[in-house]
């Protein structure tokens, strides 16, 4: 064998092994790809499709191209738009309140955090997030049950006429919110307690020899410390709140009137109840696109604060 | 004293001779043996279920085949049983459905018709006449017979006939006797922690279909063509929402409210029965599959106290007593439909259906209504047939835009009942969303 006939060899085998080694990293893509196709980007295409059509599933074959008809009507529906008025407001008072009762509650965790008793009441504290939220809103509709539950006991015990926690039109989102918030403030209370754990023991020694007050380390060293996490921490429950069904569905049904009806809610039944799949679908597109919207937007603010 | 006993034996034999005879059976003979098959039905978690699984081993025993009921709640069954049939799936054989799915289901090409199945089964088992007419009705489609009607339920009202009596109130018979009483009992300090009368208020299927339950009674009618004995109840179907007689009914539920429970805006079916049960309230109107419970101790709490009569109507106007409930159907896509088949004649029959009537199931069948054993055990059935014979079977619509249909019906009515708006603008609401979704599916032009 010449010299010119190795230097050419060598290449070439190289390349085979490289192209091998590719092809190898490609096979173990494979499951991963195909598992991504055909549970994610293969329905969400067709959940487009479907939303172009007027497609009812009881007579799929008669399925009819409407173009973005679904999507016009749907922006005209008094249902859905009171169903988005209604998320909107949900996801935004449920944060808020799980932000300011999970911060003071982090406090209380925070001060306790080299006491037995701190340990055993932080994991108490966490188990709202472990139950699934079919039965949280099980139990709630015994509690806030107008005859039957204690929510209204209570309030007789002390001289205040029952509630209609979930059939007075003007309390029922608030009852979803309170209960929403009773089962994610833990959440928010473990991701900010983690937050001030971070925060360096001289920061708080250096503020009280400098005479800084409960309000001033909480403005000045906490909030900026912990500004970060809870951005996270929103996002996350922006994202929840857009998917949120359980409880609703199990609770209120959307009712009383309108009142607490919800766009995941809507969607549902427009798909498994009417089986009206495209405009079900074009519902869904919808709330994916307001999703991913809302988290671009967060997660862009995020960067902005931390770059601050 | 024995002249008297003598009378009453004479008398009871009369009446046993009266009631129609069921004859038996050679089941073994007319069945086949399915031994190694199974049989899965999907049925509602309705009362009715546990006496439907005491009946399955009798069946085992006569086929060999092992049958299986599944319960799920209603609107759980109806999204199982129309995905399954999108897909073809043939895990279920039998399927109970509500009889005003069956134009849905049908369009869905769910069902196999048992019209076609049946011919040569002896007619005295089938006994088609025996089913009443209100119920049987909702088991044909087009003209076709697809299922048996062995689930039927009727609507009385139950009021509290020891209050009535204490009072000395007349049993209502009109919308305004009944809001007459109903004021009576609420916030009466005679009558603690009384309500007048619990409705299914909620929003969706509950206060959707209270709106079908009444309108007939208060002199209205849903669309043009639909109304008691007509002969095409759907040849058109224009929507009579916003009709004088349809606002002033739904005017009637919003001012009810004021005389029901706490909280009452939110009942639906389970809800009303229950505050019936539990002493809270003195009237309600509810499906007959729960009157049983009321007799129960430990359901409870007005065990005797209680006694049934028509539901209520409009001043000039005469009850029609709501029609619902079950029918038992053949899944098309079924693989085992000569077991299943065999199940169902079997369930079905005069001769079963009077022995699973009196275990807790539901009378559907003329026979067991008039049978003298049904009367003992369950004497409020005396009542429910008057029901079941003025029924009306188109009471709520049937064909497969129901559900939807009720649904935004409902959604409407409930927002009268907890005044989010007028009756009438409710109504009118009401009219438009339901012209459009007729229009969209080409019902109406």
């Amino acid at each position: 064998m010449s010299a010119s006939e190795i230097t050419i060899a060598r290449p070439a085998s190289r390349r085979l092994a490289r192209s091998k080694d590719r092809m190898e990293r490609l096979m173990f893509l494979v499951p991963a790809g195909v598992y991504l196709v055909a549970l994610t980007i293969f329905p969400f295409v067709y959940s487009v499709y479907l939303s172009l059509h007027q497609a009812k599933l009881t007579k799929l074959h008669r399925m009819r191209f409407i173009g973005f008809d679904n999507y016009a009507e749907l922006f005209t529906d008094s249902l859905f738009l009171d169903a988005c008025r209604n998320i909107a407001v949900l996801t935004v008072a449920s944060i808020t309140v799980e932000i300011l009762i999970g911060f003071f509650a982090a406090k209380v965790f925070f001060s306790l955090r080299e006491t037995r008793i701190g340990a055993v009441l932080r994991s108490a504290s966490i188990m709202p997030m472990m139950i699934t939220p079919i039965c949280i809103g099980l139990i709630f509709s015994y509690i806030f049950n107008p005859n039957l539950g204690i929510a209204n006991f209570l309030l007789g015990e002390i001289g205040i006429s029952p509630l209609g926690w979930f059939s007075d039109p003007s309390l029922a989102l608030a009852t979803v919110i309170l209960i929403n918030s009773w089962q994610w403030t833990p959440f928010m209370m473990l991701l900010m307690l983690a937050g001030l754990m971070s925060i360096p023991a001289e920061q708080y020694e250096a503020a009280e020899i400098e005479g800084a007050k409960w309000y001033h380390i909480a403005a000045w060293i906490e909030i900026p410390a912990i500004r970060g996490i809870v951005l996270v921490g929103i996002i996350l429950r922006v994202i929840d709140n857009l998917r949120l069904f359980d409880i609703v569905y199990v609770t209120t049904r959307g009712g009383p009137g309108s009142s607490t009806e919800i766009v995941t809610f809507f969607a549902y039944k427009q798909d498994f109840q009417y089986f009206q799949v495209g405009y079900g679908s074009a519902a869904a597109v919808v709330i994916l696109f307001a999703s991913v919207i809302i988290t671009a937007i967060t997660v862009k603010y995020l960067r902005s604060a931390e770059d601050d | 004293m024995t002249k008297q006993l003598l009378m009453a034996t004479v008398a009871a034999s009369v009446v046993l001779a009266a009631a129609p005879a069921v004859a038996e059976t050679d089941w073994d003979s007319l069945l086949g043996d399915h031994s190694g098959k199974s049989i899965n039905m999907m049925v509602v978690n309705d009362p009715y279920i546990e006496a439907i699984r005491k009946m399955e081993s009798k069946f085992e025993g006569l086929t060999g085949a092992e049958v299986t009921t599944d319960g799920f709640g209603y609107d759980p069954l109806h999204e199982k049983e129309i995905l399954g049939c999108s897909q073809q799936d043939d895990q279920y054989d039998v399927l109970f459905i509500d009889g005003i799915w069956v134009g849905e289901f049908v369009e869905a090409d769910c069902l196999e018709p048992v019209e076609d199945l049946w011919g040569d089964t002896d007619p005295s088992i089938i006994a088609w006449d025996d089913f009443v007419g209100s119920i049987a009705g909702q088991a044909q489609w087009d003209g076709k017979t697809y299922c048996l009607p062995v689930g039927a339920y009727w609507q009385v009202m139950h009021y509290r006939k020891d209050l009535f009596d204490k009072a000395g109130l007349k049993v209502p018979e009109t919308f305004e006797e009944t809001m007459e009483a109903a004021k009576f009992f609420t916030d009466n300090p005679d009558y603690p922690g009384m309500s007048g009368y619990a409705m299914n208020n909620r929003r969706g299927a509950a206060a959707g279909q209270q709106y079908f339950e009444w309108i007939y009674s208060a002199g209205g009618k849903p669309w043009e063509s639909n109304y008691p004995g007509s002969e095409e109840p759907y040849a058109d179907q224009t929507p009579l929402l916003n009709s004088e007689k349809s606002v002033e009914l739904v005017k009637f539920f919003h001012d009810m409210v004021a005389y029901g429970p706490p909280g009452g805006e939110q009942y639906q079916w389970d809800d009303r029965f229950n505050a019936f049960a539990q002493g809270k309230v003195a009237m309600i109107n509810a499906w007959s599959v729960r009157t049983p419970g009321l007799s129960d101790p430990d359901k409870s709490n007005i065990v005797g106290k209680w006694a049934s009569a028509q539901m209520p109507h409009a001043k000039g106007e005469k009850t029609v007593p709501p029609v619902g409930g079950w029918i038992m159907c053949l899944n098309k896509h079924s693989k085992n439909k000569e077991a299943a088949w065999d199940f169902m004649r079997w369930f079905a029959s005069p001769e079963i259906h009077k022995e699973w009537a009196l275990i807790g199931g539901v009378p559907s069948r003329h026979s067991a209504f008039q049978d003298a054993e049904v009367q003992q055990k369950l004497p409020w059935t005396k009542e429910l047939y008057t029901a079941a014979k003025t029924a009306w079977t188109e009471g709520r619509p049937r064909h497969p835009l129901t559900f939807e249909m009720i649904d935004a019906i409902g959604l409407q009515v409930n927002r009268a009942i907890i005044g989010e708006a007028s009756p009438q603008e409710a109504m009118d609401t009401a009219q438009e969303k339901v012209t459009e979704m007729l229009k969209s599916e080409g019902i109406l032009q």
